[in-house]
């Protein structure tokens, strides 16, 4: 089992000097997390290949092209050695039509280390503009995609929720759904919307996916917050907390995948906004449904009982799969390699596999090279990972890559959740796919007559 | 043609000069954005096989370019192995005091972890500016390793994306030992990218591949499109560089003329016969193989006779409107000008950005002086800040153009909407590639037929709606 360092940025590889990694860079975080608030518009302060990073954010958002642009300084050389300020404020004067209520500018790794002060040219500009200007510093270097989205969360919240006494009782603000690997996560989200609206709380705000500006404003109306990854966003939790008052839930809980992950987490919500005869009526439909579904359609991941798998993912899709793979598959997860390497996530891990009884090899931070290191050592028959992995496992006796995360070879037109009792199904369906490929003739005997 | 929405009307030849000038460059800044120096070097490199590009910076640079380049294209689409992309992931430490001591732990970890045949350095902006001497640190490490170690300076800032294609072609020849002998009948193609598979379109090489070979010539690396450390050591040993795109060839194969005195090939893409026939016979004339070039030719020539014919036809008298959008690159829309024009049609090439004419500036000049010189028009729309706006506007302003002009057949691809035939030339859709050479000329066929037979057919109302909105006038 591999340590790194409790207070080192989240899957920041420290201890090595080369490596291959799976997470993007905080400029990539901080431009998903600031394309999640609709009516805005993201000015990159960067050499134009950094706006490639905005485009990639961009399409994790949903964003609509007809809605949200995306502006960048396109630096050169004479920025870089006389400052882009210049610049800067020139590009937000050629924005200044734009009908939007905030134009977020993020700077990336040149023009912070040339020392580009982005908050002053804001502050100059702002009379000048009828938009919110808000700088985000967070350049490629201050960490990975999940450092960026907790840069972005503190810079919002500090800059746009507005102070108040008054709390809306059972109520939520949604906290960083979008740090998820799952690659239609939104619908994730859409999920726990419809579980809060039927236990009747009420979602002051989400941070962020199509997020008003109102609704970021009012953040701190709301009574609790719900985190909703456990790679990102407990900064963020935490500052609602400690500024304002919001009491984080469900701590220390898996996110609702599989039965007795999703029996939980609905469970923790029932207690704590006293709806748990409410919550017990979602879980008895909720396994009825999927007990149903399965018993018409016959999953096929019931034949691969105790066989050796492999998990590599996010925390926030890996820490949950351990159970279900482990219980409602009833497979043996025999490695869990996880891209971040933080305190709770490795408190969360552990938790969950001393409950389990498991001990399969683990790696925290992983990246590329490790993970093909580690399949190599353990063999799995199955993984659950994703495109990266189908080619990393090359050579080796790997059955099946269940492509739940990041995946390449699949395209969803329709957003699937993994969360929940459908989420479930979906799952079931990623592995019975899989399983179908894995049978399927490569080659005939014969050739037909006709 | 008088309309507001026009801010260029022209010759290519008057519209280099306005760009020379410095004339036609967008003001604002949130035009165009190609991509930076790192990107294009990393593309380049990333060709060579067992290559490590280890790329001293931050994740963010490296990683889009192995998720994009290394697994969805080359792994998934191409067959070819998984291969690493190595970063030193710079943090802010690192910034503040330095990456030198990193990087040259990092060279010899990637040298132990992947066994590589080569690895290249490449610089980002953060290691650019702190001042890291990567070309150092690459001396210092190949002494350590057991392989060669390059450094290539590739900070985004550091030049345009053209520079980092031609800045990484350079650095591959410091690859290319002295030669012991001479291949015969043997070439390199030049100015290959994207991953270690040959070009971005693996049919238009294979076409050329394919009539190369009845000719009887073979080729010794396609650089750097899948080729190998040896291959690229004795690349030097070849009789001529050709290139399967004039433009990103010129640059390698002008300096290993200059420096090795190995003759390049000079010809436009090979789209249509004659130009076609150019790039077969700028290639086999050198090698003294004139005869059995012209032998494959007319065979090839006889064999799509029909589609030829077709094509004269079909085009003969109309006004050819090109578009290259998806790409948008002026080169492929001055060789289909080229290719309309043979066929009888008039060109007019319509929105090539000047930023991308600035960028070509040697690979233009050289068009024009093979009597390249299409009617060109640029629009307002062109200019416009934000990718909707922009692609609406010039929709719109497409679509009014195309009214002006006589018999009009659009040459663009499936999102444009004009009121006239369209021709999808699309290199999203396998079904009708190659374009280049004598199987193109089928398919181009095949796509005219397409578009002239079928132009009464409704067009997409959902995807119109998708691509720009509700129909406003």
């Amino acid at each position: 089992m591999e340590h790194g360092h409790d207070n080192e940025p989240a899957g920041s590889p420290h201890h090595e000097n080369c490596t291959d990694p799976y997470l993007r860079c905080a400029f990539n975080g901080a431009a998903q997390t600031a394309l999640g608030v609709s009516g805005s518009a993201l000015l990159a302060h960067s050499p134009q290949g950094c706006e490639y990073l905005v485009n990639n954010a961009f399409a994790s958002q949903e964003c609509d092209y007809m809605e949200t642009v995306t502006l960048c300084t396109k630096l050169c050389v004479d920025e870089i050695v006389h400052g882009g300020e210049e610049m800067l404020a020139r590009t937000i004067w050629e924005a200044r039509d734009l009908p939007i209520s905030v134009l977020f500018v993020i700077s990336a790794c040149g023009p912070e280390i040339v020392g580009d002060d982005i908050g002053a040219v804001c502050e100059t500009l702002q009379p000048e503009v009828k938009f919110r200007l808000v700088p985000i510093q967070s350049p490629g270097f201050r960490g990975s995609q999940y450092d960026g989205i907790d840069i972005a969360l503190d810079t919002i919240l500090k800059r746009l929720v507005k102070k108040t006494s008054e709390k809306i009782s059972d109520s939520v603000c949604l906290v960083a759904p979008h740090a998820n690997a799952n690659p239609t996560w939104t619908a994730d989200l859409v999920w726990v919307k419809q579980a809060l609206s039927r236990i009747g709380i009420q979602v002051v705000a989400t941070l962020t996916h199509r997020t008003p500006l109102s609704e970021i404003e009012n953040a701190a109306s709301a009574e609790t917050s719900l985190l909703l990854s456990h790679d990102a966003g407990q900064h963020a939790a935490e500052y609602l907390r400690a500024a304002h008052g919001v009491e984080p839930i469900c701590r220390g809980i898996p996110l609702p995948i599989g039965m007795t992950n999703t029996q939980r987490w609905l469970t923790a919500l029932g207690e704590r906004f006293d709806a748990q005869k409410n919550v017990e009526e979602m879980i008895g439909d909720g396994e009825r449904m999927v007990t149903a579904t399965c018993r018409r359609k016959w999953p096929m991941a019931r034949f691969l009982y105790r066989t050796p798998a492999a998990i590599v993912a996010d925390a926030t899709i890996g820490i949950p799969l351990v159970r279900f793979v482990t219980e409602e598959m009833e497979m043996t997860p025999e490695l869990v390699a996880l891209y971040t390497a933080n305190r709770p996530v490795r408190d969360l891990l552990e938790g969950e596999l001393n409950d389990l009884g498991l001990s399969p090899k683990v790696v925290y931070g992983t990246d590329v090279y490790k993970t093909r290191m580690s399949l190599l050592e353990v063999k799995p028959r199955v993984i659950f990972g994703s495109t990266i992995e189908r080619h990393t496992s090359e050579g080796l006796p790997v059955a099946y890559v269940v492509e739940v995360v990041r995946m390449m070879r699949q395209f969803r037109m329709i957003n699937r959740e993994y969360f929940g009792y459908t989420g479930i199904l979906n799952l079931f369906e990623c592995v019975q796919n899989e399983w179908i490929m894995g049978w399927r003739s490569r080659e005939k005997r014969y050739e037909a007559k006709w | 043609m008088e309309n507001d929405t026009i801010v260029f009307h022209g010759t290519l030849q008057q519209l280099l000069e306005k760009v020379e000038f410095g004339e036609m460059i967008p003001k604002l800044q949130a035009s165009h954005a190609p991509m930076c120096k790192f990107f294009t070097a990393y593309y380049v490199i990333s060709g060579i096989r067992h290559v490590v590009p280890l790329v001293h910076g931050p994740t963010g640079c490296p990683l889009y370019m192995s998720d994009f380049v290394r697994t969805r294209e080359c792994c998934e689409i191409r067959g070819v192995p998984l291969e690493p992309t190595a970063c030193t992931a710079l943090d802010e430490s690192h910034v503040i005091y330095g990456g030198e001591g990193k990087l040259l732990e990092a060279v010899k970890e990637a040298y132990a972890k992947y066994h590589p045949d080569l690895i290249v350095i490449l610089s980002c902006c953060c290691s650019g500016i702190i001042g890291d001497d990567v070309e150092s640190i690459a001396r210092e490490a190949e002494k350590l390793v057991g392989c060669r170690v390059l450094a290539l300076r590739s900070e985004g800032f550091g030049g345009d994306f053209r520079s980092g294609y031609e800045d990484a072609f350079k650095l591959i020849m410091e690859l290319m030992e002295p030669p012991t002998t001479t291949m015969k009948r043997t070439i390199n193609i030049l100015g290959a990218r994207w991953g270690p598979s040959p070009t971005e379109f693996n049919w238009d090489m294979d076409e050329l591949e394919r009539l190369l070979a009845l000719i009887g010539i073979q080729i010794n690396a396609i650089i750097a499109g899948g080729c190998t450390v040896e291959q690229i050591r004795h690349a030097r040993e070849v009789e001529l560089n050709a290139s399967w795109c004039y433009d990103w060839g010129q640059k390698l194969g002008d300096l290993m003329q200059e420096r090795f005195g190995i003759p390049y090939s000079r010809t436009g893409q090979p789209y249509g016969p004659e130009a076609t026939k150019e790039w077969l016979l700028g290639v086999a004339t050198p090698l003294g193989m004139e005869q059995e070039a012209l032998a494959v030719i007319e065979k090839e020539m006889n064999e799509v006779e029909p589609d030829v014919a077709y094509l004269r036809e079909a085009l003969s008298g109309k006004t050819a409107i090109i578009e290259i959008s998806e790409f948008p690159g002026p080169i492929r829309a001055l060789s289909l000008a080229r290719m309309t024009s043979e066929f009888g049609a008039h060109p007019v090439v319509i929105n090539v950005h000047p930023y991308t004419i600035k960028e070509r500036m040697p690979s233009i000049r050289f068009l024009l002086e093979t009597g390249v010189n299409p009617e060109i028009i640029l629009t307002k729309g062109l200019f416009r800040l934000g990718s909707f706006r922009s692609s609406k506007e010039t929709e719109e302003e497409l679509e009014a153009i195309v009214r002006e002009y006589d018999n009009p057949i659009f040459f663009g691809n499936s999102g444009r909407f004009p009121p006239c035939p369209v021709v999808n030339l699309t290199l999203m859709n396998p079904v009708f590639q190659p374009q280049y050479g004598f199987r193109g000329i089928r398919n181009i066929a095949a796509l005219v037929r397409q578009a002239l037979e079928n132009k009464d057919l409704p067009r997409s109302r959902l995807f119109r709606g998708m691509l720009y909105g509700t129909r406003t006038r």
